[in-house]
């Protein structure tokens, strides 16, 4: 809990400063002009998307491997807070399209990657408001994650392809200039805060199971789901 | 073990027959739907003829789909099939491939209101048909192992296509697209990569599906 | 497609930087509410 609450706050402090360098600091771009400085916060999300995502699938296998219940419930929190970075990828994304290509989405591969498996995440969350009994919950969502996060390259192809013949633009440039410092704290930033926070949403999963299996015990130990 | 398994299936397939009428004019009548949103402007329905029959499609299966564990569900008959001393993984091939025949033969039966509505007509009847097999199959076998979770859970008619969807849009696109290059031409044969997708696809899921469906239904 | 720089945008820089902080921030908050809800029944 408190290395949680370390990471978190570790993360609020590099963000603030990676920004305030990026915001203000850094030169502006080129030729997209001040409007790349959204990319100092667009890359590092991105990065620490695809981790979360990785984290989460790796803990679903996991957990179907060892039926040990705190798999799931890190399978919860980094299904929560990989959709949050989704979400705000896409946000962020939108946002950065609208003055760069005139449009507020473009079916680049990447976002839409994103978008797909941000709606597949969402529709495990629910799956799990609905589902009462904890051990199958578990399994479900574990084999779900699975399949989501093994279909994100191939959503990733065939959106590439199918996208190609009309992409005319081409893809956000990643930061050019010289200036990485600023990118390169933002992207600790928010992998202290996304950990921080799949630490402290891991713990809160826990707690809940444990009292979810506290009154009349159901499978016995309450660290056991199998 | 499998062949019997299939056999079940297509037996209570062949019981509920009227209500794959049902499904067939559901998605005809999506079909239908679909023109008039985009109007009477023949040259844009053909172009987008083959996206409408995949939408349809779509549509329509999530009903077939949650409509193969009716039976199970009903008197609680999953319980008994996993008693019996058989592979799990038989009983959701068998499902799983009675599901895609199903919805192949609801493809096939919805190309011509697809030719009659949009003027998208074709020659290639057998790429066709391919096409809709593979395609088909891409939704059969995720929309299986998604049926048998939500069927025993409530809101399941919302459940299934938020849960399916998202998962089946490479097929859509490489259905679509091969599909449209069926009906509208395909000059640089572009339509042999996207029907390979499919089959990449298809096989990925087929396998990793039939893989995890046990732990989905064990007790 | 050269049309040289892209002039002003500070509005969207902000705009982007600004949900992303309030995401942050409303998640944060949800969460630490969540953690002392779980903590007063333990």
């Amino acid at each position: 809990m408190k290395a949680g609450i370390v990471l978190v706050v570790l993360g609020v402090v590099l963000l603030l400063a990676g920004s305030y360098l990026g915001l203000f600091v850094a030169p502006a771009e080129q030729y997209m002009g001040d409007v790349q400085r959204i990319m100092y916060v667009h890359v590092p999300t991105a990065w620490n998307w695809m981790l979360v995502v990785i984290t989460t699938f790796v803990s679903a296998i996991l957990f179907l491997f060892t039926a040990n219940a705190k798999y799931d419930a890190r399978v919860e929190a980094g299904l929560e807070v990989s959709t949050l970075l989704a979400f705000l990828l896409c946000c962020q994304g939108s946002i950065w399209a609208k003055p760069t290509w005139g449009v507020w989405w473009d079916w680049d591969p990447r976002l839409t990657s994103v978008a797909v498996l941000l709606v597949a995440f969402v529709g495990i969350l629910a799956l799990r408001q609905f589902v009462d009994d904890p051990r199958r919950r578990a399994v479900w969502s574990s084999v779900a994650t699975i399949i989501a996060a093994v279909d994100l390259p191939i959503v990733y192809f065939s959106v590439k392809w199918w996208n190609s013949l009309h992409q005319q633009q081409s893809t956000p440039q990643t930061v050019s200039s010289q200036f990485h410092l600023p990118l390169r704290l933002n992207a600790f930033g928010v992998l202290c805060l996304s950990f921080g926070f799949v630490v402290l949403r891991t713990i809160v999963a826990a707690r809940r199971l444990e009292q979810e299996m506290a009154a009349p015990p159901i499978a016995g130990e309450a660290g056991e789901l199998a | 073990m499998l062949a019997a398994a299939l056999k079940k299936e297509l037996l209570l397939q062949w019981r509920s027959r009227s209500q794959m009428m049902a499904v067939f004019v559901f998605g005809a009548s999506s079909l239908l739907l679909f023109s008039f949103a985009i109007g009477p402007n023949a040259e844009m329905l053909r172009t987008f003829s083959a996206g409408f029959l995949w939408l349809g499609l779509l549509l329509s299966s999530t009903l077939t789909l949650s409509e193969s564990f009716h039976a199970e569900m009903e008197n609680r008959a999953l319980e008994g099939l996993l008693l019996l001393p058989s592979d799990p993984r038989a009983l959701y091939y068998g499902k799983a491939i009675a599901n895609w025949l199903q919805l192949t033969v609801l493809g096939v039966a919805l190309v011509p209101v697809m030719v009659v509505l949009y003027d998208a007509g074709t020659l290639q009847l057998l790429k066709l048909l391919l096409i809709i097999a593979l395609g088909t199959a891409g939704l059969s076998a995720p929309g299986t192992l998604y049926a048998a979770m939500t069927a025993q859970v409530r809101a399941k008619q919302t459940l299934l296509p938020l849960l399916l969807f998202p998962l089946i849009v490479p097929a859509l696109l490489a259905s679509v697209k091969a599909t449209s290059f069926v009906i509208l031409g395909d000059p640089m044969q572009q339509s042999r990569s996207w029907i390979a997708l499919l089959g990449a696809f298809d096989l990925i899921y087929w396998s990793l599906c039939g893989l995890l469906y046990g732990r989905v239904v064990e007790e | 497609m050269s049309e040289g720089v892209v002039v002003g945008g500070w509005g969207y820089v902000i705009a982007a930087y600004t949900v992303t902080a309030l995401g942050f921030l409303i998640y944060g908050i949800m969460l630490f509410t969540r953690l002392r809800e779980t903590k007063r029944h333990d």
